[in-house]
C-alpha cells in the first residue's frame, strides 16, 4: 500500500500580512513544515489546506518554487474555512496536502516577452512565475503586469508591486476613479487594450474572476495574441485534489490533476462547466 | 474445470468461508443485500432476489467513511490519528451481472496515478459471486446495450448459474478458486450435461428483449455533438434533482469531504469522506456563489455525459451497466435509455 494521500502535513503559520481589509479581505500566509516535510512544487500547483474542525479547500501556491524555507498562501475570506484560517494567528497549526495539477511550463518561455494580468485574488496563481521570472531576469525578455482590484483597497501585493516596477512594466488600475490613484481606472481587459499589448514572442498569463478572465482573452485576440500564447489558471471546487471525487471535472478533464494550468488552445475546447 | 453445488447447500458453502458473507434478502419489502448468520443453512441463503434494491458498490466505498481522526487542545497543535480499514475479508453471493460490471470501474476511478487506499485495502479483501440472470430481464435492464450480458463474468470471482435444483459454478478469479476450495466436498464435478444445460441457458438469456438505444459506439459522439442542445432542459424539466438516480448506481463514485466535530476542550473530530452527488446544485458551487453547472439540464448532461463520453475519452468503456436502477426508481420517470435514444436520434 503506498502512502496515503488523504492525511495532510502539519504546518505551523509563520507570518500573515493583511492584503486586503474589509468585505473582501485577503490575508498571505506564510507556513512552514517540520524538516524533511516540505514537499517541491511548480508554479501553477496548488495545495489542499485544512482547518480542522472546519475542513479542506484547495489553495494556490502563491510563492515561487525557488523559495525553499516556507510556502505562501494568499487567501480571500469566502466560506467556512476561508473564514477559519483568517481566523488564526502566527504559530497555529493548519494541515497541507500537495501539490496536486499540473503547472506553467515556465521553462519553455525562456527569451519571450511575459504579459501578466491578474484581477482581484488572481495575482496570487501567477505570482510564483513573476517570482521566478525576476529572480531568474536575464532569462526572460520584458516583463508587463497589468493588475487591478475594485477599488485601491482591493489590490494586494501593494509594496511588492511597487517593488518590480524597477524590472518589469507594472499597470495598475481600479475599477472606478478614486481620489489620489494615479493608475489606470477601469477595468482590466480594457486597461490591457488601452495600453497595447504586442503579440510578438509574447506569452500573456492570466487569472482573475471568471468575467474579467473571459475579456481579457477577447481583448489579447483583438491584440493580435494566437490560442497557443494565452495562459490562464482556472478553479473548480474540489474535494480530494486527486481526480477521484468528481466536483471539478470539466468534459474529460479533472482540474485538480489535469489543469488548473491550460493554455487558451486547450481550455477552449473543454466544455465552459468552470 | 467447473463444479455443481446443490440449492440447499449453500448455506453450508457460505458457513464455510472464512469471510463475513451477504446475500440479498429480502427486508421490509426491499431486496438489500445482509450478513448471512452463521451457521445458516438450507434455506438460509436463497437467491431468489431479481436484484437488490442498492448495488453493492458500498462492499469497497462505504457510504461514510472515516479517512482520520483528529484532536487539538487549544493553543497546541493537532493530532491526526489515521483511520485506514483493515477489513475481514468478505464474500457478496448473488451479485448480478450488471453489478459485478460495476466493480472494475470503481477501481478504474480509484486507482492510478493516485491510489486511494481507503478503497483499495476493503476492495482487496471483497470477493463477488454472482448470478447470472436466466429469468426475463426487469422492465428497465439494459446491460445487453452497454456492452454487457445476462451471463457476463467480468468483475465477479465466482459465477453461479441457476439450474432448478442446484448450481453449476465456474471460478473466474484465483480468489473465486480459493472460495470454491473452501467449500471442499459441497462442491461436485460438473459434468458435459451440466455444463451443457449451463451454456444453454446463457444463450437463452442472451436472446432475452430488452430496451436498448441502439448503437452504443454512437453515443459518445452523439453526445459530444448535443452538448449545446436545449433538450437538455426539456429532459430535465421534471427533475427535482433528489440524486437517486446517482446514490443507486452501481458505478457513481463521487464523493464529499467534511469534517464531523464530536466534541470540544479538546477539539476533537472526524474527517469523513460521504459520497456525493453532481445532481445537487452545491455539488460544484463555488464559495463566490458562482455555479458552473448551474441548472438540473446542466447537471442532467454532466450525468450522462460522464457515463458515456468523459469516463470512455478517460478508460476507454462506459461507466454504466446497465442495471436500471436509475430509471426504475426516478420519481418523475427521467429515462437514461431514453435519453441516450434521443440524443443519438437528433
Amino acid at each position: 500500500m503506498t502512502e496515503n494521500v488523504y492525511l495532510p502535513k502539519l504546518a505551523r503559520i509563520a507570518s500573515i500580512k493583511d492584503e486586503v481589509v474589509g468585505a473582501r479581505a485577503i490575508k498571505t500566509f506564510q507556513v512552514e513544515f517540520p524538516d524533511g516535510d516540505m514537499f517541491e512544487h511548480e508554479c501553477g500547483q496548488c495545495a489542499m489546506i485544512s482547518v480542522f474542525g472546519k475542513g479542506e479547500m484547495m489553495i494556490s501556491i502563491a510563492s515561487s518554487p525557488l523559495v525553499k524555507d516556507y510556502k505562501q498562501f494568499s487567501i480571500m475570506r469566502v466560506g467556512k474555512v476561508t473564514t477559519a484560517i483568517h481566523a488564526m494567528k502566527v504559530g497555529d497549526v493548519i494541515g497541507v496536502r500537495g501539490p496536486y495539477g499540473n503547472k506553467f511550463p515556465v521553462n519553455d518561455w525562456k527569451g519571450k516577452n511575459l504579459v501578466f494580468i491578474g484581477g482581484g485574488c488572481g495575482l496570487a496563481p501567477i505570482w510564483p512565475i513573476i517570482q521566478t521570472a525576476v529572480a531568474q531576469r536575464s532569462d526572460f525578455a520584458n516583463i508587463t503586469v497589468f493588475y487591478g482590484g475594485r477599488s485601491s483597497r482591493d489590490i494586494m501585493y501593494r509594496a511588492e508591486l511597487e517593488k518590480l516596477r524597477g524590472v518589469a512594466d507594472v499597470h495598475l488600475s481600479v475599477d472606478q476613479a478614486e481620489e489620489g490613484w494615479e493608475g489606470y481606472c477601469g477595468f482590466v481587459p480594457a486597461n490591457v487594450m488601452s495600453t497595447g499589448v504586442a503579440p510578438d514572442n509574447a506569452i500573456a498569463i492570466t487569472c482573475g474572476p471568471p468575467i474579467m478572465i473571459k475579456y481579457v482573452i477577447q481583448n489579447l485576440k483583438g491584440l493580435g495574441f494566437a490560442d497557443e500564447q494565452i495562459y490562464t489558471t482556472i478553479e473548480n471546487k474540489m474535494k480530494c485534489g486527486i481526480g477521484k471525487c468528481g466536483r471539478c471535472n470539466v468534459g474529460k478533464d479533472y482540474v485538480c490533476v489535469s489543469g488548473p494550468v491550460y493554455s487558451w488552445a486547450q481550455l477552449k475546447d473543454l466544455p465552459q462547466e468552470y | 474445470m467447473s463444479s455443481i453445488l446443490k440449492k440447499t447447500d449453500l448455506g453450508a458453502w457460505a458457513a464455510a468461508l472464512e469471510a463475513e458473507v451477504f446475500a440479498p434478502a429480502l427486508a421490509d419489502g426491499v431486496w438489500a443485500y445482509q450478513p448471512v448468520a452463521p451457521g445458516a443453512n438450507d434455506g438460509g441463503v436463497a437467491l431468489t432476489h431479481p436484484n437488490t434494491a442498492r448495488p453493492p458498490k458500498n462492499f469497497a466505498f462505504p457510504q461514510r467513511e472515516v479517512l482520520y481522526t483528529f484532536e487539538q487542545l487549544k493553543g497546541q497543535a493537532p493530532k491526526l490519528t489515521e483511520t485506514l480499514p483493515n477489513p475481514a475479508p468478505v464474500v457478496v453471493m448473488g451479485v448480478r451481472p450488471c453489478d459485478g460490471r460495476g466493480a472494475p470501474r470503481n477501481d478504474m476511478v480509484f486507482t492510478g496515478a493516485f491510489d486511494d487506499p481507503y478503497y483499495q485495502s476493503r476492495r482487496a479483501k471483497t470477493a463477488y459471486v454472482g448470478l447470472a440472470c436466466n429469468t426475463p430481464p426487469s422492465p428497465n435492464c439494459f446491460c445487453k446495450a452497454v456492452g454487457g450480458s445476462p451471463s457476463s463474468k467480468e468483475g465477479l470471482d465466482v459465477q453461479l448459474t441457476d439450474l432448478g435444483d442446484r448450481y453449476h459454478v465456474v471460478a473466474v478469479t484465483p480468489r473465486g478458486e480459493e472460495l470454491i476450495e473452501a467449500g471442499g466436498k459441497l462442491f461436485a464435478e460438473a459434468g458435459a450435461a451440466d455444463e451443457k444445460e449451463s451454456q444453454r441457458l446463457h444463450s437463452e438469456a442472451a436472446k432475452c428483449e430488452q430496451r436498448t438505444f441502439g448503437d452504443l459506439a454512437a453515443a459518445a459522439p452523439a453526445l459530444k455533438k448535443n452538448f449545446d442542445s436545449e433538450m437538455w432542459q426539456s429532459l430535465a424539466k421534471a427533475c427535482i434533482g433528489c440524486g437517486i438516480c446517482t446514490f443507486l448506481c452501481p458505478t457513481c463514485h463521487c464523493f464529499d469531504i467534511s469534517d464531523e466535530v464530536t466534541g470540544q476542550s479538546p477539539m476533537r473530530g472526524e474527517r469523513v469522506r460521504t459520497w456525493d452527488n453532481c445532481q445537487f446544485p452545491d455539488f460544484t458551487m463555488h464559495s463566490s456563489g458562482h455555479n458552473p453547472r448551474e441548472t438540473l439540464g446542466a447537471r442532467l448532461r454532466q450525468r450522462v455525459n460522464h457515463k458515456f463520453l468523459y469516463f470512455v475519452e478517460n478508460n476507454g468503456t462506459q461507466q454504466c451497466t446497465g442495471c436500471g436502477r436509475c430509471i426504475s426508481f426516478c420519481p418523475v420517470g427521467i429515462d437514461i435509455v431514453a435519453v441516450l435514444d434521443r440524443m443519438i436520434q437528433a
